[in-house]
């Protein structure tokens, strides 16, 4: 290179940073500086207000493992994660698979009703899932009433073996059409030739299925999981807030409904934020195992 | 050239950036005082809090009263807070599920108001203290530290004790019971009927239920033991028997109290008090302003009565909520906001808050009351009948430890059978020792 040229090249780069330092000043103050504090604040002990802060160590997190509620908090988001991962994820795939490869009459309609939910706001779908669930008049027990089916009725909200799951379907119907949508539009970029070739090597739609479509989704499949997990553990706190409360007694409490508990309500906001490390870490683990577990050779057409 | 130019460009841009961060100046250096004040707005609505303004504005043309009022005044004051700037007075009970005011008692980041007690009211011949009823001053909800000090003021008072119907009592033949023996039998009765006899809203509810049961089982003496987190409290046969009524009253709820325990759903448990599905909830009288435009029983009316008493003749006391009125240590107007707060205590500030149904605590004023008002303040003129006010005292936070949760809503898992009445006692004594622990 010429000295010119790099002088050039320097002379870019100046602009470029110019160009940049709103955005990077902007990065560094909301999203840098933030999580750096949580993870400073969770050494300490704070009640959010007072000018006195103590350094304790590890203490808090040492706290974290004989409280009763954090451990329950925690086994609650993992069974939310997992099980609301499974079925959406199953269940959107098998509804992409059904809208793209058959002929479906009408699937723009239903494309559109399982896709509405995802624009409502978490506070509404409370509210819908508040009547849906009703022990009186609900939806649900008017259904199974209707269908003579009594002995199946429940109080979805109020038994604390069952709000868990209710809190999970509500989370799943929320998700399924953005999932489904997403997996839609990879599905329908695998060119038609494959599926003729292998239908007339006698491929069942099944076989099609698994050995033609998901194969070749299975990079969009990576991405939208590691999504997944992310919005999973946010989505359950906005939805069991506004649903539940956490309750009955603390039965569909999950980590971030549990650090807010302790960090405003409780006034322990350094052991909050100790509940915050552990969310951060927790996801960036499972992200990290998802994308590990599913490691392949990428396939192309 | 042209680069330069859009050299400069760029800088604007993240100059305007930075500076819209910063924005919102204060305005107030015209010779004025600008006092800020926050209020919560409750079920009395924000309209009182502007006339009161108005009036004392008018009074002191060298103020400027700046309001902030909101249903979560917690969360716009807060931010601010955080960043150093206080509002001068604010009035913010304690018991909000932000619990604001709690965070600072414990932080002990209030102006001591001792003083205030004895400043005479703004255009008025009587000092504050004065003024005020007997007793309302001077326990662990305006003193929280128990050291006779102050800090935050009453603002407005209100009895919470059992709601129920008195039309379905006078249909039904039912007599509002004294004891908890009578209330038992009534349960049973009413079984017999398909009335189960009690509901909540949401166990949060239980508050003013617990703190009544409390002294009227223990006495006054216990009750602040209670408070106060003594040690074994919790195993003594009075917490025992506190327990065992609440276990046995639980045993009485209707079905549907549990499912409906919600932020969602609560009203639906308040619905069946209008529908004759429950007969007794516990809860306060702004109830009477939340449930208006709800359908209801025909012939229904509110009625209130404190808990039954736990022997014949026993002492009862009535769970008092009182909102408060605070100054934050780090506010930057203090004696202003001292004069201001003063002021809510005249006559005239008094009567603008009383249209509203805001009572304040000042001696004569329910006399004056009508409607609904008149009667459920009356329960307080029973000579059985004292005022309990208080809560939990402040300690320091402990992580993990909620003593309010523990004995509230695990009423919820013993409705359904998911902990035993053992256990509660048992973790209503680890939670509480581990607070004696802290506050010591």
């Amino acid at each position: 290179m010429t000295p010119a040229a790099k002088r050039r090249k320097r002379g870019n780069g100046g602009f470029v940073l110019a160009c940049l330092a709103p955005a990077l000043v902007l990065f560094a103050v909301f999203m840098i500086v933030p999580t750096v504090n949580v993870f400073r604040m969770s050494l300490y002990t704070w009640s959010g207000f007072s000018p006195d802060m103590r350094f304790v160590g590890l203490d808090n997190f040492r706290r974290l493992l004989d409280d009763d509620q954090f451990i329950r908090a925690f086994q609650n988001t993992v069974a939310l994660l997992v099980v609301v991962t499974v079925v959406t994820m199953g269940m959107g795939l098998f509804l992409a698979a059904i809208m793209t490869r058959q002929k479906l009459s009408g699937r723009n309609l239903y494309r559109f009703v399982l896709y509405v939910p995802n624009v409502l706001s978490v506070v509404v779908i409370a509210a819908i899932f508040s009547a849906v669930y009703d022990q009186e008049n609900g939806l649900l027990n008017g259904a199974l009433r209707l269908l003579s089916l009594d002995g199946l009725q429940q109080v979805w909200l109020g038994n604390q073996r069952i709000v868990l799951y209710s809190v999970a379907i509500a989370m799943v119907w929320q998700s399924l059409g953005y999932y489904m949508v997403l997996y839609m539009s990879s599905m329908s970029s695998i060119p038609e030739e494959l599926y003729e070739a292998s239908s007339l090597d006698g491929a069942s739609a099944g076989k099609q299925f698994f050995s033609v479509t998901l194969p070749l989704i299975w990079q969009h499949l990576r991405t939208t999981l590691t999504f997944f997990v992310m919005s999973a553990v946010n989505l359950s706190f906005v939805l069991v807030r506004a649903m539940t409360g956490g309750g009955p007694d603390g039965a569909s409490e999950v980590l971030l409904s549990y650090m807010y508990k302790q960090a405003y309500t409780n006034s322990s906001y350094g052991y909050g934020m100790a509940i915050g490390v552990v969310i951060f870490a927790f996801s960036f683990l499972v992200s990290l195992l998802v994308s590990r577990a599913t490691k392949r050779e990428p396939l192309q057409f | 050239m042209r680069r330069r130019l859009v050299l400069v460009g760029a800088a604007v841009t993240a100059l305007g950036l930075v500076a819209g961060c910063s924005g919102g100046g204060d305005g107030s250096d015209s010779g004025k005082t600008t006092l800020k004040v926050a209020a919560l707005e409750g079920g009395y609505g924000r309209d009182m809090y502007t006339q009161v303004i108005d009036a004392y504005k008018a009074k002191n043309p060298d103020v400027d009263v700046q309001l902030q009022i909101s249903k979560s005044i917690e969360d716009e004051i807060t931010p601010n807070m955080k960043a150093g700037k206080f509002p001068d007075v604010v009035v913010l009970g304690q018991g909000r599920k932000a619990a604001l005011t709690e965070t600072l008692v414990k932080d002990k980041a209030l102006e001591d108001l001792t003083p205030l007690l004895t400043t005479k009211v703004p255009g008025e011949e009587k000092t504050v203290g004065d003024k005020l009823t007997g007793g309302i001053v001077g326990n662990l909800n305006t003193d929280p530290y128990g050291d006779d000090k102050t800090y935050l003021m009453p603002m407005y008072y209100s009895p919470t004790g059992l709601f129920y119907n008195k039309g379905l009592f006078a249909s039904k033949g039912y007599k509002v019971p004294a004891t908890w023996d009578e209330m038992f039998a009534l349960g049973d009765q009413a079984k017999a009927q398909g009335l189960p006899l009690f509901t909540y809203p949401t166990a949060g509810y239980l508050d003013s239920y617990f703190f009544a049961l409390l002294a009227d089982v223990g006495g006054e003496q216990f009750y602040t033991d209670v408070m106060t987190y003594k040690q074994g409290v919790w195993q003594t046969p009075q917490a025992k028997q506190v327990l065992d009524i609440t276990t046995k009253l639980l045993g009485y709820a209707a079905p549907t109290t549990v499912g409906y325990a919600n932020e969602q759903d609560f009203t639906k448990n308040q619905q069946s008090i209008l529908d004759n599905k429950a007969l007794f909830m516990p809860n306060g009288t702004w109830i009477v302003g939340e449930m208006k435009d709800a359908p209801r029983a025909a012939g229904f009316q509110w009625g209130l009565t404190p808990l039954p008493a736990v022997t014949a003749g026993g002492k009862r006391y009535i769970t008092t909520s009182v909102e408060s009125v605070w100054i934050p240590g780090s506010a930057e107007h203090k004696d202003a906001a001292k004069d201001f707060i003063a002021y809510l205590y005249s006559d005239e500030a008094a009567a603008i808050f009383a249209k509203s149904d805001a009572i304040q605590p000042i001696a004569g004023i329910a006399a004056k009351l009508t409607g609904e008002n008149a009667d459920f303040y009356k329960v307080y003129e029973d000579p059985a009948v004292s005022a309990l006010v208080g809560g939990f005292a402040g300690t320091a936070p402990v992580e993990g430890v909620d003593i309010k949760g523990t004995l509230f809503d695990t009423a919820n898992s013993v409705i359904s059978g998911d902990k035993t009445e053992v256990q509660w006692q048992t973790a209503l004594d680890e939670a509480s020792e581990k607070l004696r622990q802290a506050g010591n």
